[in-house]
């Protein structure tokens, strides 16, 4: 009796819960996905300054400094700062403290294309973040430090490749009068 | 004998209600539909896109095995035409411009030649003819008795991205087919209705020194900032009444989850921890789940807002990245993969907080941004696949997926 109850709940439960493999019955083709969209008007764009374009009053101008300073990448779904660049990190230390002082600085984290979510902006946060926490171990001035997390909605690089994406996960700065 | 199938039937009423269970209406078990044209008004290309708007909301109500011949007969014909004689159900319309101008459709749902029902629908735009498609479809649904499709009426607010650092947010039906871009130029995201009404919406502009967040009356038209924060701001989800919202702000480079009150403007935090906390979705007053890296890779936890107790949700998946909850079931996105980059990285799962099952529920390309349905008996999500960006939606009781593409950019984020 005992063998013939187990088996019957193993027999319910392979009926009533299906097999143990999940996979779904997607139905990618169906009429609904050939629903023509409607032509919408194109493309609303308007120019916004840009702060490359602003003149600083002293020797070197913004965007001179700021062509100097070296982006830092990171790996895949990380945020610390690998030791290779540390050196980056260090020689922009150096730029900022000697010749942009004056200067407040914007730190973009930015993401590569996995994921469009929240995660993702956290993500560019967080490594904005470890280079703040790493310029000012070096003696930048905390104070004159913002982030922005602009996900992977900024990439300078969009192909479909690793090589690409590894490009697209990096902290820029940008120098604010 | 007997014991045995009290048993299955225990089993089978236990597991009867669960969405986690695929649940299998084969397409020849459902009805057959056929549907006749008598539009009298608007040239050959409108009708065929009306129709085929029609054919795309009888599908998606997922009632009827609809047949998709595009036939035409005469409004108040005695019998259905030749070829539908065999169709359980016909269904006839009429689309025309009456003296006003404006847009009129009227329907009748006919079996074994007897008329089971009739409505009539005017609206002043023909642009807008899309809203009528699916309200002839949502009331088909109600006739048949079926549960409701009354998402199918909501608008659906998404951003799109347009170029680096620039994008639009855009209102839409819920396939896309009507599309109005309501913010443009600069950068904003994540829109997310303020309200049931879907009147006014709140955003993330980082056109200012920080990101903020902003409040549209779309009545008014009138803009408002509610509140920035230095790193990040977006609002992750507005409670039922509207009262309160849970948002995602770093202050200081930390992106922790607090809980703002729309009427005092005050808030709190609610996440404590050093890494990453994010995506916070109400499941009722008291109690959240929310995204966060403290396993070392991202994943779903639920937390109750008065104390720090937190509860792992979901033990599948290697990078959960974002969720949606409704009662007691989650949503997530799962990196399935160990590879990061390989193909078929990112599906929608379903998990329900009562039982150990997980229901996959796409199949292909990267899926996310999950979005339960008011009701909880669809998710929209978005799909990137092939460089083509769509939104889908998912009837988790008829285990069917519909893809609406998107006709340019990429969608970002969007709410429902």
């Amino acid at each position: 009796m005992k063998s013939i109850l187990l088996s019957s709940v193993v027999t319910a439960l392979l009926v009533f819960s299906g097999c143990s493999d999940k996979s779904p019955k997607v139905d990618d083709t169906s009429s609904a996905s050939s629903t023509a969209t409607q032509e919408v008007e194109a493309v609303k764009t308007e120019t916004i300054a840009s702060d490359n374009g602003m003149i600083s009053s002293g020797s070197e101008s913004i965007s001179d400094l700021e062509s100097k300073l070296t982006s830092v990448y990171f790996a895949f779904d990380k945020f610390n700062i690998s030791s290779q660049m540390k050196n980056n990190v260090s020689a922009d230390a150096a730029i900022i403290k000697a010749n942009a002082s004056s200067y407040s600085l914007k730190l973009e984290g930015n993401c590569d294309e996995w994921g469009s979510d929240e995660y993702n902006f956290a993500l560019g946060l967080k490594r904005a973040d470890a280079v703040k926490k790493a310029l000012v171990a070096e003696g930048a001035d905390a104070s004159k430090i913002t982030m922005v997390s602009y996900g992977e909605s900024n990439p300078t690089c969009s192909s479909k490749t690793q090589d690409c994406w590894s490009k697209n996960r990096r902290v820029d700065f940008k120098l604010l009068p | 004998m007997k014991a045995l199938f009290t048993l299955l039937f225990i089993i089978s009423l236990s597991f009867a209600n669960d969405a986690t269970i695929e649940v299998i209406k084969k397409v020849e078990s459902l009805p057959s539909l056929a549907v006749e044209e008598s539009s009298t008004s608007y040239d050959d290309t409108f009708k065929l896109k009306f129709f085929k708007s029609f054919i795309a909301d009888l599908n998606v109500i997922s009632i009827f095995n609809v047949d998709r011949h595009y036939r035409k007969t005469d409004y108040d014909a005695n019998d259905v035409i030749v070829e539908n004689k065999d169709m359980k159900y016909v269904l006839r319309y009429q689309v025309f411009e009456d003296d006003s101008g404006y847009f009129n459709a009227k329907m009748k749902l006919i079996k074994e030649s007897q008329e089971l029902m009739n409505k009539n629908y005017r609206i002043k735009k023909k642009d807008f003819y899309m809203f009528i498609s699916h309200a002839m479809a949502y009331d088909i649904n109600e006739f048949m008795g079926e549960p409701s499709v009354e998402w199918m009426k909501r608008k659906v607010i998404f951003s799109r991205v347009v170029a680096p650092k620039k994008s639009e947010l855009v209102i839409a039906d819920y396939t896309l087919s009507y599309q109005f871009v309501v913010v443009s130029g600069g950068f904003n995201v994540f829109p997310k209705w303020a309200n049931k009404a879907q009147n006014k919406f709140y955003y993330t502009s980082f056109d200012g020194a920080k990101p903020t967040l902003k409040k549209v009356d779309i009545k008014t038209g009138k803009t408002k900032s509610i509140i920035s924060s230095d790193g990040m701001m977006i609002c992750s989800d507005v409670s039922d009444d509207g009262d309160k919202l849970l948002l995602t702000m770093a202050p200081e480079g930390q992106p922790d989850i607090y809980l703002y009150d729309v009427k005092s403007k005050k808030h709190s935090r609610v996440t404590k921890y050093g890494g990453i906390d994010v995506n916070g979705q109400f499941i009722d007053d008291k109690n959240i789940v929310f995204i966060s890296n403290r396993l070392g890779y991202p994943n779903v936890f639920s937390k109750e807002l008065a104390n720090n107790n937190v509860e792992q949700m979901v033990y599948y998946g290697k990078s959960n990245a974002a969720c949606s909850a409704h009662n007691e079931y989650i949503v997530y996105k799962a990196r399935e993969s160990s590879n990061a980059f390989s193909k078929n990285t990112f599906n929608l799962h379903l998990i329900s907080t009562k039982t150990d099952f997980i229901r996959r529920l796409t199949a292909s390309g990267i899926n996310e941004f999950p979005r339960f349905s008011k009701d909880g008996n669809a998710i929209l999500f978005i799909k990137n696949y092939k460089a083509q960006s769509s939104i889908g939606i998912i009837r988790l009781n008829h285990n069917k997926n519909y893809l609406f593409p998107l006709k340019y950019g990429k969608v970002q984020s969007m709410d429902w």
